[in-house]
């Protein structure tokens, strides 16, 4: 096992022991309504009654690999060529265009094969090739389940985000997040389940990207900036600058009262009653949500281990909040504000995905180790991708052309395995030729992982049943543990 | 059915060319077709027959390829092979993966992909025996299945949606004594039958409240409350009239009724954020326009019409109504790849032909954008037959005032700048030669700046524009294969839904087509237009629609609860000209939605969803309602009609003048709407959930929105320095709930205010009052 694992000295907590510790939380708060939770649980496991929230945890349709899911968004199209899909066949082919390589990209540039300006080395038991640019990310290559051979419908980035983040061209359907909180709940009342984050610009397309879409509005994505946050302003409203704790518990207590004097006339109105248990809710939140956010309650040695990247800040959060059960995190990188920060690879693949790399790279490491050792990557599925890749030719002097016959996303943890590698592009890294992976397949995949059949996750609207992977998908049995 | 046969003909004809095909080719060579078998049919059947033969699981893209004619047809994307051209042999481009690419698994070594060239050039021999021209019908393509699967008169018959509105006699009930109208005959039958008693008449207070939110969205005040209670212990019949005839001759009667078909039309004020991102700067015009259509009781066959093609049909202002469509996403390509291109034009017409489907016909078209409708008789011809009326149209900003008018403003604003350009060159060019003007420059100078300033003080003023639809071409288009255009199959002449209107429609030969396409929607004889604004109306006002799906009338549809019902109010609707204000009173002045909502345990035992009325369904406020009910009741409501939106939530305006994104993540005023439910703009919104969320909560509790009502609301308590405490519970409760208090809950107030901290920041008497306003009862009408 690489050194890289035994650097934070914290003792593994189990997920046991961490449920039991936010639950002395909230009761050391003195103001959280046990029965409200348990009220809203038993309901939720009665045949043929809708759970009182629509937040209730709902049993999956087969035992899951994974519980939570932690997406590390990378938009912009990261090429593969650069990071992990190592093609020495370019170099000896520098300048040249063969045939396997001469597909139109979007600026349709006739240029050559461009070799990568980074050197390559082989880690980890696997003996995995990876980039220079990502040395963390090399040392947990053991624990990565690397496919080479995804591809997707069209090469910009508007759309192909879409297609990754709602399994859609069009941003007119519910987010990946968005249905697995619909199909699975939450596992924290207290907190939203599903949480995007972003440092300074959001992800091209924004809300689409975590949103509901025709969903229910509980199961749309919470946004956050990593940039300006401030853990008591996550929600809007969630703190209270009129009231001290004490007044403002009296004043919900009235509340509560006056409602309770208004259920009591209009007998068996199932919204009433949620609605005073939501009302208990939004109380606890107004706690627990900047408890959940506040980074600084972590170690010294478990925020060194991080970084102080922007983007490490999210993947420390993406871990606080996994452990406290929020179900779906999506954790975007930007750059200097720009929303699609790998494309700066279109002028410049040295400098561009340099600095990106730099940017990410410390931070996904240190999320894998975190989780590993807290013991929370078993059932924790890490996804790390962007909407598509770059192709091996190049584009002007320095830079490569959008790639979407052929791309890389990885995956971690949440039973997949780990060390392995699944389908591949073309020796030059253009197409995926072996095994190959549209983003529909990802999604059913992931899905599968979480106890869910993509088939079977379906939402009436309008009168038909929508799913995320639309007609499509196969769940890629190959690579789950 | 003698409309069909020319078509079917036609089809047939098709298909029987597909059919005859093979038969004709010449007997291969004993080498073809020992290289076919040598070397073809191993590869088809180790790379295509997963997916493309009869024992394919799940067959795909409707292609078969394990016989030479079932290759020839093809399947959704069209013929795979052309014996003997190669070029243009879909199967080629696939395993060279420049269309689709096949096998998914992998590309095929170069050398199989010239075997496959090579067998096309001979002709794609194959042996005789392996023809399978008896294949399943199921297996036919879709331009086969075309011909022969509607069976259009079994269809018009079969599906009550497509039968003619019919008008029934209203049924015979026991109870006489409580039917006021014909509505309650239809609906007191089916209860007795079931054996259920409708609720008993609701408490006039109730009612009232009721009413008003329902026609107006807003609470009546509490000396409109006396009135009307006072009014009904003497005749409550009339009392219920005068006050529906009242609210819908008040100008919130508009704007409570156009924020319902807004949803329909998907309004927003743009800012897609994604590849529609253009701002619609002029949207509130079309929004203004629903208000005054509303008021004016327009037939709603007009406004049907002009909503298509008001641009055509009326007058300038009239064109205004065509932001219906106008307003929707209507996308770009961020790249100019080819494919996102069609990707995007294909997007912004499947907005127009969803929102005309489902928004005014209720029927599911955009699904057959792909392929034929998997469960409605809505072939992938149909749809193309109207999308291209809206391939001939465009969407922009156009002026509202007469082209005399803009060119007037035009050649002034010219004449202005001419002007500038005069006096500019001149001084430049003294400027430049670094010396003063002469004594004839310097007069010359004065003359045009005074004509200057002449020429801005008598400017007319800017025109006024709309976003609005204009016709830009007058041709068909082809079907687009599997929904790709840039995959062009047959032509899809322009003419209405042939389910609709029948073989024989005549083209759309007006330019676009819209007019010709305004009139078939708005006809007396297509059955779904008025039905399905007649369920929407009903579904406003009883929080159920008749037809539980009211932007779905088609297989996958609900039936209507009371189909006779329906037909009845339809056919009602029709009889007065389709006037919108007439369906209303047919509905508020009867039995049935003036019942009390108590609930009734056997009752909701037998029917716990309602479907037999037999109380009326309590509602949430939906959040313009809500929000204007707050500002009502605290005495701060700006109660002016129209013009430019806010993005301020703190604004005293009604929320229908919000601005909205078309994603709903633009203004401030997006945030506060989706927390209450308000749906994405981006399709035609059927109707609106209700989600109890604890983010509602937070706002009720902590928003500085709340805090200034509630301290607006004690202003306005106490206003009478002299009433008591009691005195002020009393009149918070009329004002807000439309009843006083019981002894309890004036008891409950009278603690709290006595006991509450007196906060610096909110006394007691806001804590009390943030709470009146933040409860359960102000947020439902019952």
């Amino acid at each position: 096992m690489p050194q890289y694992y035994h650097r934070d000295p914290l003792p593994p907590i189990s997920r046991r022991d961490m449920l039991s510790r936010i639950g002395a939380g909230f009761g050391t708060l003195g103001l959280a309504s046990v029965m409200a939770d348990s009220r809203l649980f038993a309901a939720a496991e009665q045949p043929g009654r809708e759970p009182a929230s629509p937040l209730a945890p709902k049993p999956p349709h087969f035992a899951p690999k994974a519980k939570r899911v932690i997406q590390l968004f990378m938009p912009g199209g990261p090429s593969q060529v650069d990071t992990f899909d190592y093609k020495p066949a370019i170099a000896a082919h520098a300048g040249q265009r063969p045939a396997a390589v001469d597909r139109k990209s979007l600026r349709n540039t006739k240029n050559g094969l461009m070799p990568s300006p980074f050197g390559f080395q082989q880690h980890g038991q696997c003996g995995k090739w990876v980039s220079d640019i990502f040395p963390h990310t090399a040392r947990c290559v053991d624990d990565i389940a690397f496919i080479h051979s995804m591809h997707t419908d069209i090469p910009e980035h508007a759309g192909a985000m879409m297609m990754m983040n709602v399994g859609h061209l069009q941003p007119s359907r519910p987010s990946m997040g968005a249905w697995l909180v619909y199909g699975l709940g939450s596992e924290n009342e207290n907190l939203p389940g599903f949480v995007a984050m972003s440092p300074r610009a959001q992800p091209r397309g924004k809300l689409a990207n975590w949103g509901n879409a025709f969903l229910p509005g509980a199961y749309a994505g919470t946004y956050v900036n990593i940039h300006d946050m401030r853990p008591d302003r996550i929600l809007g409203d969630l703190k209270n600058q009129y009231l001290a704790r004490d007044d403002q518990r009296r004043q919900a207590d009235l509340l509560e009262r006056l409602n309770r004097l208004d259920l009591a006339r209009q007998t068996a109105d199932p919204q009433l009653d949620a609605s005073i248990q939501a009302m208990e809710m939004a109380f606890r939140m107004q706690f627990a949500v900047p408890e959940a956010f506040d980074v600084d309650r972590e170690t010294k040695s478990t925020l060194d281990l991080y970084g102080p990247e922007e983007y490490a800040k999210g993947c420390l959060l993406a871990r606080r909040l996994i452990e406290r059960g929020v179900r779906c995190v999506q954790v975007s990188l930007s750059i200097d504000g720009y929303d699609i920060a790998w494309d700066t690879g279109h002028d410049d693949i040295v400098g561009g995905h340099k600095r990106l790399a730099d940017a990410c790279d410390r931070g996904i490491a240190a999320l894998l180790t975190d989780l590993k050792q807290r013991g929370l990557l078993d059932e924790t599925l890490v996804i790390w991708g962007g909407e598509f890749g770059r192709a091996p030719t190049s584009e002007g002097q320095k830079g490569r052309d959008h790639d979407h016959y052929g791309f890389t996303t990885w995956m971690a943890g949440g039973g997949v395995q780990g060390g392995i590698t699944y389908g591949a592009t073309d020796e030059f890294g253009l197409s995926a030729v072996e095994n190959r992976v549209h983003v529909h397949d990802l999604h059913a995949t992931i899905l599968h992982l979480m106890g869910l059949d993509h088939e079977r996750l379906t939402y009436r609207y309008s009168g038909r049943d929508f799913r995320l992977t639309d007609v499509q998908g196969r769940v890629i049995k190959n690579i789950i543990a | 059915m003698p409309a069909l046969r020319p078509h079917i003909a036609l089809f047939l004809f098709a298909f029987a060319l597909a059919e005859v095909c093979p038969a004709e080719d010449a007997p291969f060579s004993a080498d073809q077709i020992e290289f076919f078998e040598a070397k073809v049919r191993p590869l088809l059947v180790k790379h295509c027959y997963e997916c493309h033969s009869r024992d394919s699981k799940k067959l795909k893209g409707a292609l078969r390829l394990d016989g030479r004619d079932l290759a020839i047809r093809g399947g959704d994307s069209g013929s795979a092979i052309s014996p003997g051209k190669p070029a243009e042999s879909l199967l080629l481009e696939a395993v060279r993966w420049e269309s689709f690419e096949m096998p998914p698994s992998g590309k095929l070594k170069p050398a199989e992909v010239a075997t496959l060239e090579k067998w096309i050039e001979l002709g794609a021999p194959w042996p005789a025996e392996a023809n399978s021209s008896a294949a399943k019908p199921s297996d036919a393509a879709p331009s086969a299945k075309q011909a022969a699967g509607y069976d259009w008169t079994k269809w018009r018959k079969e599906h009550w949606a497509f039968q003619p509105v019919k008008k029934r006699k209203p049924p015979r009930v026991a109870d006489e004594a409580w039917p006021q109208s014909d509505v309650d005959r239809f609906v007191l039958s089916r209860l007795e039958r079931a054996g259920l008693s409708p609720a008993p008449p609701a408490e006039p207070r109730v009612l009232v409240r009721r009413i008003y939110f329902d026609l107006v969205g807003l609470p009546p005040t509490p000396a409109e409350v006396d009135a009307f209670v006072a009014t009904c212990e003497r005749d409550r019949p009339q009392a219920v009239r005068e006050l529906v005839d009242r609210l819908l001759a008040s100008p919130h009667y508009g704007e409570r009724w156009a924020r319902h078909w807004l949803d329909v039309a998907r309004y927003s004020d743009g800012h897609g954020g994604f590849l529609d991102n253009a701002e619609y700067a002029h949207a509130w015009r079309y929004r203004d326009w629903v208000v005054a259509a509303f008021n004016a009781d327009m037939p709603f066959d007009k406004f049907i019409k002009l909503q298509i093609a008001g641009d055509i049909l009326g007058d300038r202002r009239d064109a205004v109504a065509t932001g219906f469509f106008a307003l929707g996403p209507t996308y770009n390509s961020d790249g100019g790849d080819p494919d996102s291109v069609a990707q995007a034009q294909a997007e912004t017409l499947s907005d127009r032909l969803d929102t005309l489907g489902r928004g005014m016909l209720g029927l599911t078209l955009a699904c057959a954008r792909c392929h034929d409708h998997k469960f409605d008789p809505l072939p992938q011809q149909d749809y193309y037959s109207l999308a291209g009326v809206f391939n001939n149209t465009a969407a922009g900003e156009s002026p509202l005032a007469p082209p005399e008018a803009v060119d007037a403003f035009n050649q002034h604003q010219q004449a202005i700048k001419d002007c500038e350009k005069r006096i500019n060159d001149a001084r430049n060019k003294i400027n430049n030669e670094k010396r003063e003007p002469t004594p004839e420059e310097q007069r010359q100078l004065d003359e045009w700046t005074a004509e200057l300033s002449q020429l801005r003080q008598s400017a007319p003023p800017p025109y006024a524009t709309a976003h609005m639809l204009r016709d830009s071409g007058a041709s068909d288009m082809p079907i687009a294969i599997r929904g790709d255009l840039r995959k062009p199959g047959e032509q899809a002449p322009r003419r209405f839904l042939r389910i609709l209107a029948g073989d024989d429609a005549p083209p759309f030969d007006d330019a676009s087509g819209r007019r010709q396409l305004a009139e078939a929607v708005a006809a007396p004889t297509n059955p779904l237009t008025a039905r399905v604004m007649v369920n929407r109306i009903w579904m406003h006002h009883f929080g159920e629609a008749l037809v539980r799906t009211p932007s779905n009338f088609g297989v996958l549809g609900e039936k209507p609860t009371h189909p006779q019902l329906l037909d009845w109010l339809t056919a009602t609707f029709i009889e007065s000209g389709q006037s919108i204000k007439s369906l209303h009173r047919a509905i508020l002045l009867s039995s049935t939605y003036q019942m009390s909502s108590t609930f009734n345990e056997a009752a909701f035992r037998a029917d716990g969803d309602n479907r037999l009325l037999w109380r009326m369904n309590p509602n949430r406020l939906d959040v313009e309602s809500w929000r204007d009910a707050l500002l009502s009741v605290t005495g701060e409501l700006d109660p002016n009609l129209g013009g430019e939106p806010t993005d301020r939530v703190d604004s005293r305006r009604r929320t229908l003048y919000f601005k909205v994104s078309r994603n709903g993540d633009v203004f401030a005023t997006d945030e506060f709407l989706r927390l209450f439910d308000f749906p994405l703009m981006r399709a035609s919104v059927e109707s609106r959930p209700t989600s109890i969320v604890p983010q509602q909560f937070l706002f009720l509790l902590n928003s500085p929105f709340m805090v200034e009502r509630a301290r607006a609301l004690v202003k306005r308590l106490h206003a009478d320095a002299a009433k008591s405490d009691a005195d002020r519970i009393q009149l918070a409760y009329k004002l807000l709930y439309q009843r006083p208090p019981t002894a309890e809950e004036v008891d409950v107030g009278r603690a709290y205010i006595a006991t509450a901290p007196d906060s610096n920041h909110l006394s007691p008497w806001e804590q009390y009052a943030q709470v009146l306003l933040g409860a359960n009862e102000f947020m439902y009408v019952r």
